[in-house]
């Protein structure tokens, strides 16, 4: 058992703080992006749009039912094929909220669902149709129950986020394999990567938690 | 030719897993006819109720409002479905009061009773708050207009349904057990309200277990019983002497439990 390379460490503390500024980069990028989605897919989901609903439902499936490890793979290489060439961040944003999307969805459709169906057939009673319902009395109501989920959905989107270093973003993961490489540290690299994703994942449970706080 | 009644229903049936819970029924209520129906619970007054607004959809059969079918347009002799906005904004024309409530929980009184105008009626927000500050002053709420649902009593939070309903100004109010969920004590307030409604000349149907406030305010008694009317009679003639043997009976179990 040798001693902590603490060299390693100092060596790698600047390279891995590009990387981390790219993880939050894409991580909110996607976020943002899966977020929309997610909302959209939910609602659809929540409602009587037949087919439409038939085609979420199918999506869901195939994200729960997937690693996003492959679902990083497919759609960094599907891309190209319908003739979309996108620099390495944007598919890795796509990538991630594609995967995201379809667990914020079935967040939303739970949610909507979760409101208590007195509260539609009001709506319905003073002459709103179905959208109206949903938009303005049980979306406002849900927000509140779907923000715990949907921020444990963030922290599990940012960690996932490292997976796309096998698709040669260079963000914190990545750099970090990149220092392994050169430095021969496994382990003390190691452990500074899940430091910085552990700052990052608090400062984000704290930042939800202070948001829920003022919700309730 | 004469006005079409302002609502008739014809041969309307609910049919909940092979079981009619409304069976056949057909009635026609008149403008600024006060209608209580009563029978014991799963008579399938709820259910007739709410199959008037299209909140359930009936199985079968028919109901028109001042002619206009609730179901869809008449083409070349033929029902057209209507879409569901067009379902829609034939509901605006029918209040519904829930009997737990409803109100929208996010809200305040105030806005629980402007968003009809605002959002299905296109009125401006602030003239929707107007026309909703009206509506509370009428149901004696105007000291609590700013507070939500969670902060009123049961009472409070059934008066302001009521003027949610009245905002929309309906041409039919349907009242489904409005004060059954309610503490002994809050009951009165919300049936002066209604009594009010009905001396304004409101036509509304009332599903009720209140007898005395049923044979004062009513205009018409229906008795329902296993999805059927089974006795339809004015208030008077129905309490004094119930034709059929279950009216009867149901009558004779009301007052056994009601105070004296």
């Amino acid at each position: 058992m040798g001693g902590f390379d603490w060299s390693a460490i100092t060596y790698a503390v600047p390279y891995m703080l590009r990387g981390a500024v790219v993880t939050i980069e894409i991580s909110f990028c996607a976020m943002l992006l899966a977020t929309l989605v997610g909302l959209l897919l939910g609602l659809v989901s929540a409602s009587r749009l037949g087919v439409l609903k038939g085609v979420v439902r199918v999506y869901v499936y195939f994200v729960r039912g997937t690693p996003a490890l492959v679902q990083v793979f497919l759609v960094y290489f599907a891309l190209p094929r319908i003739g979309l060439e996108l620099s390495a961040f944007a598919s890795g944003v796509v990538a991630l909220a594609f995967n995201s999307a379809g667990f914020i969805a079935e967040i939303v459709r739970a949610g909507l669902q979760s409101i208590d169906t007195g509260q539609s057939e009001a709506a319905l009673s003073i002459g709103m149709t179905e959208r109206q319902s949903i938009l303005f009395i049980l979306l406002p109501q849900s927000l509140r129950r779907i923000t715990p989920p949907l921020t444990n959905e963030a922290i599990t989107l940012v960690k996932t986020s490292s997976l796309l270093s096998v698709i040669s973003i260079s963000e914190l993961t990545r750099s970090a394999q990149v220092i392994v490489a050169k430095r021969f540290a496994p382990f003390e690299l190691y452990s500074a990567l899940a430091v910085y994703y552990l700052v990052m994942i608090s400062a984000l449970s704290w930042c939800s938690e202070y948001v829920e706080k003022r919700l309730a | 030719m004469s006005a079409p009644p302002l609502l008739s229903i014809r041969g309307l049936s609910k049919i909940f897993d092979e079981v009619p819970v409304v069976d056949r029924i057909n009635i026609e209520v008149a403008q600024g006819e006060i209608v209580m129906i009563v029978g014991p619970s799963g008579a399938g007054k709820s259910t007739l109720l709410r199959c008037i607004n299209r909140i359930e959809i009936p199985s079968e059969g028919d109901v028109l409002l001042a002619g206009v079918n609730m179901a869809g347009e008449s083409r070349n002799g033929k029902l057209a479905a209507d879409p569901p906005s067009a379902t829609a904004r034939k509901r605006r024309r029918i209040g519904m009061v829930f009997q737990r409530f409803n109100l929208f929980a996010h809200l305040t009184a105030l806005d629980n009773v402007a968003i009809g105008p605002r959002r299905v009626l296109g009125a401006k927000l602030s003239e929707a708050r107007a026309l909703a500050a009206e509506q509370l002053a009428r149901v004696r709420l105007s000291d609590h207009v700013l507070k939500r649902p969670a902060q009123l009593s049961g009472g409070q939070q059934q008066r302001v349904a009521i003027a949610r309903a009245m905002a929309m100004r309906p041409v039919l109010l349907l009242f489904d057990e409005p004060t059954s969920a309610l503490d002994p004590e809050l009951v009165g307030e919300v049936l002066e309200v209604i009594r009010s409604l009905a001396e304004e000349g409101m036509t509304m149907l009332v599903v009720t277990h209140e007898m005395q406030f049923a044979r004062e305010v009513g205009t018409r008694m229906l008795f329902m019983d296993q999805g059927r009317i089974l006795e339809d009679a004015a208030p008077k003639a129905f309490f004094a002497d119930p034709q059929h043997v279950r009216a009867r009976e149901f009558l004779r179990r009301v007052h056994a439990t009601a105070p004296a």
